[in-house]
């Protein structure tokens, strides 16, 4: 099969390559197909298939992978015929570089985790390849497994990148603006200023509109403003479908498969505005309600429902994700999936531009420990989606990089049982390198916290109704 | 006047006890980011946090995790088991992300009367310099308001000339350690800055004084190495000691506990909140800010220039990963330009790792030549 280019060894060169032959899938494989699909497998790869493809979301999972597929095929497309190709953080919403015509944003983070989930050996050669250069071993692997691949120069590489981690996160900013300066292509910036009042909002639109300028200069291209609703217009379809799925996870029993979690930031993050983002969470809301109807939980009980207050492990969805759901756990989304889209005025240039401005204040990271205090803005957004969501427990998963909230974590567990009264699992490991701590270990930790405190609590819960007539929960 | 050198190895200082005695009142801040001017022009005295070398962190990590910079973690834990009670209130700035939990923290659990939040921007533009001004102005507003302590225009500006003046005698004490003949120890150089943070201002001038005028006619020999010392924040006189004791005499830095507090002398010109501001933001050579690390390259160079150093010793508390990387860089630029480099990731604290760290620093000493 000819992708038209020639492919290196590189992170996003391999991801392609594999996502290329989900193309070819249909979209109702059956389970002898995907039987005969995985002896050709290997491994790591093996288990991803095979957690993604379980009977109950497959046709799900085939259309979000062709659309990944798509996002990056764009990308390359777009190089090829001279535009430019952004790498930004995931704390940065696409749709603000989608709106211009030659240009394709491709996200660190996003690459990263397709490159552990989807290669061999996962993202470990091109982070050990940072490391060899002399990178502190506390970075964020989320991040420096793509950067890894892009610092080795045997890869896709992109022609600038947009820093929008300033103010938000020092490893993020930090190891984005040594690529840039490696590779010597340019940085553009948008600090998150750690104010919370008009004053960092407002200062926040003009660094957004600095940005919005330098881009247009660097593209040589004028914004549509019809383009630009388009975009918009499909970004505010997106945002009634969140909020559907939200409505959706409030439902005891969850009818929302554990890695639709992970399928909603994926578009968030990569195609947020765009036809494949509402095709796939329209399918996303349709198949939960499927589910929903039909009464449909993929355990005899839920026994827990969990709200991961930080990132899930991506290193192993099927010991991860699948086993959590065959287990009675319910992954009720996890802190990249607390952004909270708002409704984007498209009545003009100027209001469609601020509705942009406001979505990238409010991405995953930037809204919480790029707030004036840590602490409060995270434990504001947890208590919310604990409460909306019914959470009974949550879990840290203390990824080491994460200087951030590890500094308030440890008030922010007292604040959640304080005020929500649940307790919270802190786990330690790298949720994208397997390295540090095993799947097994994980799945030990989170089982005893589940047997000997959620669920204790919920069946204590369940006898004392019984014993006062007021049946069972 | 007596030797206050001696001072600098404890949190607290005679002279600053006779301070507190008179009713002077003290005020903590840590990152260099901070403009000491403002408190002081009202009659607050800045005091910059330390933990000199601290390997307690028990308290501390309650709160602040393993995974944070164990010097923050010393830090904190000097404030809550009641070291720091002294402050009469702190100023945070967003120097890192460490700090900031560092000050969250300490204000989660002490609950200051006076705590003041100054935002620093981490680029430096046109709208980011007006923020700034903003905050110092409202940081400006919460000390006249809390102290009652009026903070006049004037009397900002006769705190920026005396600060400046201050910073330019600094300049010539370090400038004496660079001379082929160092007339202050590296160790000496930083027990200066840690007095300068916490020693009332007269006091501190004074005695400045008397040691340039001491130390103009001394010479420092039988050393095998001139080193620069740059990276993360350190305030570890044991360290520095340790690291003098091997034969490696730090005759320049980097430091923001060391010349970037006070070599590149700002400008007075105009309104003097919108002069800080411009001061301070432009004048950061720290990895926080970005977009300007040729600012912080050319610094390093420059020294190494005018120290006429063997090698250069960049180090980093683990897990500071503003300098983790920032130390890449420099170290491939430095050695670009032929000046060896030793890459010193370490815990906080000389008595952390001070076998490997001996080590590896003679380890460098002997490659060097030295």
């Amino acid at each position: 099969m000819s992708l038209g280019f020639e492919l290196k060894p590189g992170l996003m060169d391999r991801v392609y390559a594999l996502l290329s032959l989900m193309d070819s899938f249909p979209e109702n494989m059956s389970d002898e197909e995907l039987e005969g699909l995985n002896i050709a497998l290997p491994t790591d790869l093996r288990r991803t298939i095979t957690a993604v493809m379980d009977p109950r979301y497959r046709d799900v999972s085939i259309a979000f992978f062709k659309a990944v597929s798509s996002w990056l095929t764009n990308a390359i497309e777009i190089k090829q015929k001279g535009g430019k190709v952004i790498l930004v953080p995931f704390n940065f919403p696409p749709e603000a570089l989608d709106i211009f015509e030659n240009c394709a944003p491709i996200t660190s983070e996003v690459l990263s985790t397709f490159g552990v989930a989807a290669l061999e050996g996962q993202g470990e050669p091109y982070w050990d390849f940072a490391m060899g250069l002399g990178m502190p071993d506390s970075l964020c692997s989320a991040n420096t497994i793509e950067l890894g691949s892009a610092l080795s120069r045997d890869d896709f590489l992109p022609d600038a990148i947009a820093q929008t981690a300033p103010g938000g996160c020092d490893v993020n900013s930090k190891i984005h603006e040594f690529v840039a300066a490696y590779l010597d292509i340019p940085q553009f910036f948008l600090e998150k200023p750690t104010e919370n009042t008009g004053r960092g909002r407002e200062l926040y639109n003009k660094y957004f509109h600095r940005l919005m300028r330098d881009m247009q200069e660097f593209l040589g291209e004028e914004l549509k403003e019809e383009r630009v609703r388009t975009i918009m217009e499909k970004a505010n379809r997106c945002t009634e479908l969140y909020y559907e799925l939200w409505d959706l996870q409030k439902y005891v029993p969850c009818p929302v498969p554990n890695i639709f979690s992970l399928y909603t930031y994926g578009v968030r993050f990569t195609m947020w505005g765009t036809d494949d983002a509402v095709n796939i969470l329209e399918m996303m809301v349709l198949k939960s309600k499927e589910l929903l109807e039909k009464g449909v939980y993929p355990a005899p009980e839920e026994r827990a429902r969990s709200l991961w207050i930080y990132t899930g492990y991506y290193f192993d969805f099927l010991g991860f994700f699948n086993w959590m759901e065959e287990n009675g756990i319910t992954y009720l989304g996890d802190g990249l999936d607390l952004y909270f889209p708002a409704p984007v005025d498209t009545s003009s240039m100027d209001a469609m531009l601020e509705g942009i401005a406001e979505a990238a204040w409010n991405m995953p990271m930037t809204r919480q420990v790029g707030g004036e205090s840590m602490l409060t803005c995270w434990l504001d957004d947890i208590l919310h989606a604990a409460r909306e969501l019914g959470a009974t427990c949550c879990v840290y998963c203390g990824h080491h990089a994460c200087k951030q909230t590890w500094s308030v974590f440890s008030a922010v567990r007292n604040e959640i049982q304080k005020r929500a009264g649940i307790p919270t699992l802190c786990l330690q490991g790298d949720s994208w390198i397997r390295r540090m701590t095993p799947t097994s270990v994980l799945q030990e930790e989170i089982s005893s916290f589940v047997d000997n405190v959620v669920d204790r609590k919920r069946r204590v819960r369940s006898k004392r109704r019984a014993r006062s007539g007021k049946g069972i929960e | 006047m007596d030797n206050l050198l001696p001072y600098a190895d404890g949190i607290r200082n005679p002279l600053l006890d006779q301070w507190m005695d008179e009713g002077g009142k003290v005020v903590g801040y840590s990152c260099v980011a901070t403009p000491r001017e403002i408190l002081d022009a009202a009659g607050i005295l800045p005091y910059r946090i330390r933990a000199l070398g601290n390997q307690d962190k028990e308290l501390a990590d309650a709160y602040l995790a393993r995974f944070n910079c164990s010097f923050c973690r010393a830090c904190l834990q000097l404030g809550l088991d009641g070291t720091y009670d002294f402050l009469d209130g702190l100023v945070e700035t967003n120097g890192c992300d460490h700090l900031r939990g560092m000050f969250e923290n300490w204000q989660y659990v002490k609950n200051f009367d006076f705590f003041h939040y100054l935002k620093v921007p981490h680029i430096v533009t046109e709208e980011s310099l007006e923020f700034l001004a903003e905050e110092m102005e409202l940081y400006r507003e919460a000390i006249s308001e809390y102290f009652e302590k009026d903070i006049s225009d004037d009397s900002l500006a006769e705190s920026m000339q005396r600060n400046n003046r201050v910073r330019a005698k600094m300049k010539e004490l370090f400038s004496l350690r660079e001379r082929r003949s160092p007339g202050i120890t590296g160790a000496e150089a930083l027990a200066v800055i840690l007095l300068e943070s916490s020693l009332p201002p007269s006091s501190f001038e004074d005695y400045l004084d008397d040691l340039i005028d001491e130390r103009r006619e001394k010479k420092i020999t039988g050393f095998r190495s001139r080193l620069l010392l740059a990276g993360s924040a350190t305030d570890d006189l044991g360290l520095l000691r340790e690291i003098e004791d091997l034969g490696g005499l730090v005759v320049a830095d980097a430091l923001c506990y060391g010349t970037r507090a006070f070599w590149n002398l700002p400008e007075l010109e105009g309104d003097p909140i919108h002069a800080l501001a411009d001061a301070y933001l432009k004048n950061m050579l720290c990895p926080r800010m970005f977009d300007d690390y040729p600012s912080r390259l050319k610094f390093v160079m420059d020294a190494a220039g005018r120290a006429d150093i063997d090698g250069a010793v960049l180090v980093y508390n683990k897990f500071c990963d503003l300098h983790g990387v920032e130390n890449v860089r420099l170290r491939m630029d430095l050695e670009k330009e032929g000046i060896p480099v030793l890459v010193l990731e370490k815990e906080y604290g000389a008595g952390a790792d001070i076998g490997r760290i001996r080590t590896r620093v003679q380890a460098f000493l002997e490659r060097i030549g030295g």
